[in-house]
């Protein structure tokens, strides 16, 4: 004899504590069980896209710092590289490995946030979040060094980077790689067997490889999901291919097996900076170009691996100062569409972790 | 019992028992009328302490005003949002001389009936009194009751489960 | 018998005789008695005192510990906590406690107005009461009932309505979703809580709590020496009770906002936190009566003052409450209902069942309490870590495949690594 229940609307979000910025879900609910997911997005939309069509190239890398602000070198990265094809223009050796070890820096610092709010949304009050903050401070630190800001670094150039790095940037950042492995094991030995960390994510938003490559899922996503794809083995940028790392790739495709991923990655990422930190070689930093660069028109499409997945900038020129078309591929607005797929059917306190397990940054989401 | 102590008790418990039950019936929000059936059960509660009944007051605030409202509370959920209103029915008006008649008959039962007076004497032990009877001579009824509520838990249980 | 040399110490029970308060309040109420005067007067001062005492020890120690736990919490997050109000941030429950009472105190608009103001103010009675019966001191209980026990169970159970009460009255389904996990949480909990302390009371055939803490005072035991598995399983089921972490889903702040007191603003969300911190001390002031001793310690309460040792004990156990809170994730709520029903009540009911048999045969035989109760209390912690480990085994929780799996490393891309989880029939996945 079943009973007859109503369904009730319950709205999580634009303001809330664990919605990762200003995200609204609306869920449907039937008791505590999902069954039905709306996301109402746009909160957080600058028109970045249109404003950029009237500002030169160079004055369009700030945008790409704010639009996913927890990754703010990968993002200067990828319009730059877009920019570089559109224009034609050679970066210096130096510029390149420049360019690797601040993103894999930039790797470490948003995976140590999305870890630490991940397991922040699974209850643990704020201390998984501390230490990992401390590493972050570390990789801030640097970057202050390398470029005075810590968040909105806008460091690359159209052909390298801005500035080159002080004295005291290569020491420091050795000093950062020796005791990260330590640190990383650290936490692993903490977080990773916590039952109730264990019991919280494991099985909980599961996407299976399929469903993942039909939503265009990409980075520790698609990867927690058991496709073995990162950008940086299958289309290198920079100097990827000379550098040696792996690639983790989880198996049951849940939330816990994407907070793996990003714990391991983070490994790795310390891997490609110590082969990094030894490879770099003296030489310029930038190439000349002009204030309004102006390239031939045309169109391209340039992505990399920022650490939310396949970040990508389609470029569009006609020949002006401002570029005519400027879109950016969103990790995190691609990886978001599959939210209604692994949501369906958990509780409500299951929907805040599979979200964290996400990783979004609205910046990136709503530009 | 004529001490002061237990006079003012047994009349301000009395009112406030009383008090609730009639609220209870009174008030219009049905949720209300649990929090006044709690407060009249607590009132129960104060005069079973008056009469030395100690297992028994605290057995009475552990069931009765503790998970009997909750299970009211689960009920007064599942009814549907406009048969919530304890208002007036249209039974109000037959029932008042049936309710008076069965006051009155109680009333004057009580005035009229000679009581035997229990001597008051000290505050023995309860507990292990209670314990022992229902365990050696009113073994059966107590395994019944066991027996009973398991089946009440098994159908709850067999009614929601989701086949 | 050990620790007799600590025992020598001055028998005295004068007013001025410090280490039991209770001899004071007892001076006082002689004198009111040679006054003269309604023989009523002494019960209503002696009541009087014990509770105005309850209330100042209270909410003096509640405002030390809102500075203490914020510390402590913050040094286990690697950061300093609250420095800037007062020397040591001393000051800052002052300044909690200002910015508290000056706040709008906002109601709904559909709010059900009698019980939205009635909420904050019910929610502290069970708390405090349940001190009523908690000794102190030898002679420092405000009422030491027959059946203390049974009464700080019914206490407990009337948190359960009142949690309720302030959900409903919010008119927020946030507060009702809240409400609703609060209350089949306490309810399940409430059974695993009257277990584990009935297994005290097998021990001491008594539910007076004066009477709990002689036996261990006669036998020079602590309870939790022949009962650890009951002591373990009344902590998180106290944990549960008072809404802390590991189990504080009805106030779980990421996921829907603040629970049950979302709506309240002001000093009725103040009254809230004042009754979460005097529930802890509650619960910690009946593990510490139970389980480990009350107010005496082997004799030293010859010497130091009972109610300092007492609240000693208290102190240091509710610092396994801080500990737990800055540590543990949060269960979600059906898995701590399912580790109520299906993993604590069978131990707990096997460890009732085996302390009973336990006793029988010590009072059956006339055993020397020094030659049964050592072999009881390893008997115990042996059985304590055999069942803990072989029904965590029974029910799946200590498997192998919920171990943790490192994800693989590849070099190359292009493979699918992906295994679906074995589903059950229903297509339900299997939980961890």
């Amino acid at each position: 004899m079943a009973m007859k229940t109503e369904p009730f609307v319950v709205n999580i979000g634009p303001q809330h504590p664990s919605t990762h910025g200003v995200f609204r879900m609306k869920l449907t609910l039937d008791g505590e069980r999902i069954i039905d997911v709306d996301m109402i997005l746009g909160y957080l939309h600058r028109s970045m896209e249109k404003l950029a069509e009237e500002r030169t190239y160079t004055q369009n890398i700030p945008f790409t710092d704010r639009a996913d602000y927890l990754a703010a070198m990968t993002g200067n990265l990828a319009y730059c590289l877009a920019a570089e094809k559109l224009a034609g223009v050679e970066v210096p050796e130096r510029a390149q490995w420049l360019r690797v070890i601040m993103s894999e820096l930039q790797r470490i610092a948003s995976h140590a946030l999305a870890i630490g709010t991940f397991i922040n949304d699974c209850g643990a009050w704020h201390t998984p979040l501390m230490y990992m903050l401390r590493e972050r401070e570390k990789v801030l630190d640097l970057f202050e060094m390398a470029c005075g800001a810590r968040l909105t670094v806008n460091y690359m150039r159209i052909g390298g980077v801005a500035f080159d790095v002080p004295d005291g940037f290569v020491p420091a950042c050795r000093a950062l790689v020796k005791e990260m492995p330590d640190r990383i094991a650290e936490y692993e030995g903490l977080l990773l067997e916590n039952e109730i960390l264990v019991a919280r994510a494991r099985g909980v938003g599961i996407l299976p490889a399929d469903m993942a490559i039909a939503y265009s899922i990409s980075g520790p996503m698609l990867r927690g999901s058991g496709v073995a794809w990162d950008l940086r083995k299958a289309d290198p940028y920079a100097v990827y291919d000379q550098v040696d790392f792996d690639i983790p790739v989880g198996t049951n495709g849940d939330s816990y097996d994407r907070f793996l991923v990003r714990m391991e990655e983070m490994r790795q990422s310390v891997r490609i900076l110590e082969q990094g930190l030894d490879a770099l070689p003296g030489g310029p930093v930038n190439v000349d170009i002009p204030v309004a660069l102006m390239p031939p028109p045309g169109e391209t499409y340039a992505r990399i691996e920022s650490p939310r997945g396949e970040l990508g900038f389609y470029v569009v020129s006609d020949g002006g100062p401002a570029p005519f078309r400027f879109h950016i591929r969103a990790a995190s607005y691609i990886n978001l569409s599959a939210l209604r797929e692994m949501t369906v059917g958990l509780t409500v306190a299951d929907a805040i972790v599979v979200l964290g397990s996400v990783d979004i940054v609205m910046g990136e989401v709503d530009r | 019992m004529d001490d002061s102590g237990s006079v003012v008790a047994f009349w301000t418990l009395a009112a406030l028992t009383v008090g609730s039950a009639l609220m209870v019936v009174a008030v219009r929000n049905l949720v209300h009328a649990v929090v006044y059936l709690i407060l009249s059960f607590v009132g129960v509660a104060g005069i079973f302490v008056l009469l030395s009944a100690d297992f028994l007051a605290v057995a009475q605030v552990l069931i009765y005003a503790g998970a009997i409202p909750v299970l009211i509370i689960f009920a007064i959920m599942l009814t549907p949002r406009a048969a919530r209103d304890n208002a007036e029915t249209s039974l109000g008006l037959p029932a008042l001389p049936l309710v008076g008649a069965l006051l009155a008959t109680i009333i004057s039962i009580a005035v009229v009936t000679d009581w035997p007076e229990a001597t008051r004497g000290g505050f023995e032990e309860t507990t292990s009194v209670i314990g022992e009877a229902l365990l050696s001579t009113y073994v059966l009824p107590f395994e019944i009751a066991s027996v009973l509520l398991l089946a009440a838990m098994l159908g709850a249980i067999i009614l929601v489960r989701e086949d | 018998m050990p620790f007799d040399w600590l025992r020598a110490g001055p028998p005295l029970a004068e007013w001025w005789d410090l280490r039991d308060l209770g001899n004071a309040v007892g001076g006082l109420l002689g004198w009111i008695d040679d006054r003269g005067g309604p023989s009523w007067l002494p019960y209503v001062v002696s009541g009087l005192i014990g509770i105005v005492g309850i209330l100042l020890w209270s909410v003096f120690s509640q405002l030390f510990f809102v500075w203490a736990e914020r510390r402590l919490v913050a040094r286990i997050q690697v950061r300093l906590g609250p420095n800037r109000a007062g020397p040591l941030g001393l000051l800052q429950p002052v300044a909690d406690a200002l910015k508290v009472l000056t706040k709008e105190m906002i109601t709904p608009r559909n709010a059900d107005r009698l019980l939205f103001w009635a909420s904050p103010i019910l929610v502290m009675v069970p708390a405090l009461v349940v001190f009523a019966v908690l000794p102190f001191g030898e002679r420092m209980v405000l009422a030491d009932l027959n059946v203390g026990v049974l009464f700080v169970i019914a206490i407990g159970s009337i948190n359960t309505i009142v949690v309720f009460m302030a959900g409903w009255s919010s008119s927020n389904k946030f507060s009702l979703l809240g409400a609703m996990r609060t209350v089949a949480m306490l309810i399940s909990y409430e059974l695993v809580q009257v277990l584990a302390l009935l297994a005290v009371v097998v021990f001491t055939n008594s539910m007076r709590m004066g009477a709990i803490v002689g036996w261990q005072d006669d036998f020079n035991t602590w309870i939790v020496f022949v009962q650890p598995l009951a002591l373990l399983a009344y902590i998180f089921a106290g944990a549960v009770e008072i809404n802390r972490t590991p189990t504080d889903i009805a106030e779980a702040e990421s996921e829907i906002v603040a629970g049950y007191h979302t709506e309240y603003g002001g000093i009725r969300w103040g009254m809230f936190q004042l009754a979460e911190y005097v529930a802890g001390f509650a619960i910690a002031a009946i593990v510490v009566t139970m389980y480990l001793g009350g107010w005496t310690l082997w004799g030293l309460e010859e010497w130091v003052p009972g109610w300092l040792i007492f609240l000693g004990k208290l102190y240091g156990f509710f610092f396994v409450f801080i500990w737990m809170r800055g540590t543990l994730p949060r269960l979600r709520v059906d898995q701590l209902m399912g580790f109520a029903w299906k993993y604590l009540l069978p131990l707990l009911l096997v460890n009732v069942l085996l302390a009973g048999l336990e006793v029988l045969i010590w009072q059956e035989n006339g055993f020397a309490a020094e030659a049964v109760l050592p072999a009881f209390a390893v008997a115990n912690w042996a059985l304590a870590v055999v069942l803990v480990v072989g029904w965590g085994q029974v029910l799946g929780h200590l498997r192998p495949e919920h171990r943790a799996k490192r994800p693989v490393l590849v070099k190359e891309v292009g493979a699918i690594l992906y295994e679906p989880y074995p589903l059950r029939p229903g297509g339900s996945v299997p939980e961890a």
